[in-house]
């Protein structure tokens, strides 16, 4: 095995998975290698594959056909198996109302780590410590019900945290989310890859994909159209609209702005906002 | 469900060991069901509207509201009791009503109050424990009891759902009403057929996406989770302890009478 692929943590091999026996295909062979550490975004019309490619991740749902490897071993769908996977490559779940089964959010956050086997004492700092770090402190006695979408949302995001897994696949964490919220939610997410942890991130905003992923994946009836850094992706009207995105704000202003002879040619496409006023400032300079 | 829930988490008595007021409810109520006393009765009823009102800071108001329910109930199910209709006047009161009379006896009277009263105390037992605990503390309480699992894990998962269920059907009740789907009688039932039948959809659904939430945080069948630590303090179980020595003496006290 070279350096390359033992960097690979999540291997996805032609992979195929129906819901219903002999129903139609959710993943029609979807391939691709995600790298250790790497920030990776999911995107596609809604119904592509993005959230069963991630509970196929997750050992939930197992292939019909092809293969999922996990650090370059196939997954073991044996019971200690999926244990030991599913300790290692957790999943925030689209509707938090799905993920939260507690009485209080002080219980559900300590279930995870205690079904890992982890001794009580031990999970209770665990717990009290990710309370702490997504400031869940004040509505750690709440009940789940009485919280804020965007608190459930920290709360499932601190669930997952708490395992300590090397994966985090976030399925559109900022959905129904005000703007306040989805802020916080992303510096979690900001916060999660400054520690290393690989995020896979399936989303409908290609303007924070662009800004955020260092690779875009972009899912069309249960298959890969492309794989790429975000601005390659994002630059490829084609593909963006056989799946039904937009090219990002950011990228369209600053086309614009280079027929119009603002901006120079040969620069390097803006990912952010920041990047693009950096751009005019420096021009309006010269 | 929704009142209840709201006011023990903002109950003054909250923090209080939840042993400590599974305890105090449970034992009060054995007494005031075993003595069937009016005094005690009226001793219970007056310590836990003290205790549920004062200390859990719960308006007065409100807990007299939650209070009229059960007595209305208490009521209309006494009145066979306490009222008789008979050719032959009892003691108590007889109102003529042609051949027949409205009737009742001092004793009939008596038993009726007495059962009114040993209910209502018995009531207040549990809007104590309901009041001023969260449900989560009376789950830790049942487990540290050795209730069988399956009990406080299907008890953990309903008082769960219920809240999304009820939000959810309440989102479709606005949906119909936006639709005139109250228009009359008849759209009305027929609309909230449809709701129910939506949401049975909706919870399996549900179910089936909690269970897969579940699993995804390696859930083996067992239902494992912390429980918050509210330590029980010697004054508490103290006045406790005395209050219910006190019943104790009245109950075996009356029972000599």
């Amino acid at each position: 095995m070279n350096t390359e692929e033992q960097d690979v943590i999540i291997e996805a091999r032609d992979v195929h998975y129906a819901y219903e026996e002999g129903g139609p295909h959710s993943l029609n062979g979807v391939s691709l290698k995600i790298k250790k550490g790497r920030k990776v975004a999911f995107m596609g019309a809604n119904g592509c594959g993005k959230s069963t490619f991630f509970l196929c991740c997750n050992g939930i749902y197992k292939p019909e056909q092809g293969t999922i490897l996990f650090k370059g071993k196939p997954i073991d769908y044996s019971k200690k198996g999926l244990l030991d996977l599913r300790s290692r490559v957790g999943i925030v779940f689209q509707d938090p109302d799905n993920q939260l089964f507690s009485a209080s959010v002080y219980q559900e956050i300590s279930f995870g780590i205690l079904n890992m086997g982890v001794p009580k004492e031990i999970a209770r700092e665990e717990v009290d410590q990710v309370i702490g770090h997504l400031e869940i402190t004040p509505f750690r006695e709440r009940p789940a019900h009485a919280l804020s979408g965007g608190q459930k949302k920290q709360v499932s995001i601190a669930d997952i945290l708490v395992m300590h897994p090397e994966v985090i696949i976030l399925d559109e964490p900022a959905a129904a989310l005000d703007a306040k919220h989805t802020k916080i939610v992303n510096q979690i997410v900001d916060g999660l890859a400054e520690a290393g942890i690989t995020i896979l991130m399936a989303t409908h905003d290609i303007d924070y994909a662009l800004s955020w992923a260092d690779e875009i994946v972009l899912m069309q009836e249960g298959r890969v159209l492309r794989h790429a850094d975000p601005v390659t992706v994002c630059t490829d009207q084609e593909a963006l609209a056989m799946t039904n995105q937009e090219e990002p704000a950011v990228l369209k202003l600053f086309e614009r702005l280079q027929k119009k002879g603002i901006l120079k040619e040969g620069l390097k496409p803006p990912v952010n906002i920041s990047e693009l006023e950096h751009y005019i400032e420096a021009s309006s300079n010269a | 469900m929704i009142v209840v829930d709201k006011l023990c988490y903002r109950s003054g008595l909250r923090y209080v060991n939840a042993g400590e007021k599974f305890a105090f409810s449970m034992i009060t109520l054995l007494f005031c069901v075993i003595s069937r006393s009016l005094v005690i009765a009226g001793i219970v009823f007056a310590v836990n509207a003290y205790l549920t009102v004062k200390k859990g800071h719960i308006a007065a108001k409100q807990y007299i509201k939650l209070l009229a329910v059960p007595f209305t109930f208490l009521i209309l199910s006494t009145l066979a009791i306490i009222v008789n209709i008979s050719k032959v006047p009892l003691d108590a009161y007889a109102i003529p009503v042609g051949s027949f009379f409205i009737t009742g006896s001092f004793q009939s009277l008596l038993f009726g109050i007495q059962l009114i009263a040993t209910a209502m105390a018995s009531v207040t037992c549990l809007y104590f424990l309901s009041l001023n605990t969260t449900m989560t503390d009376i789950l830790g309480v049942l487990t540290k009891l050795h209730c069988p699992e399956i009990l406080t894990e299907l008890m953990l998962l309903i008082y769960r759902f219920i809240f999304v269920l009820m939000d959810t059907a309440s989102a479709i009740m606005v949906s119909q009403k936006s639709r005139l789907g109250n228009r009359d009688f008849r759209t009305s039932v027929n609309s909230f057929g449809k709701m129910a039948a939506g949401l049975l959809l909706r919870a399996f659904k549900r179910s089936n996406a909690l269970y897969d939430a579940m699993e995804s945080r390696c859930y083996d069948g067992k239902i494992r989770v912390l429980e918050e630590n509210h330590p029980a303090r010697k004054k508490e179980i103290a006045a406790i302890a005395v209050f219910e020595l006190i019943l104790l003496v009245l109950t075996i006290w009356r029972s000599f009478l």
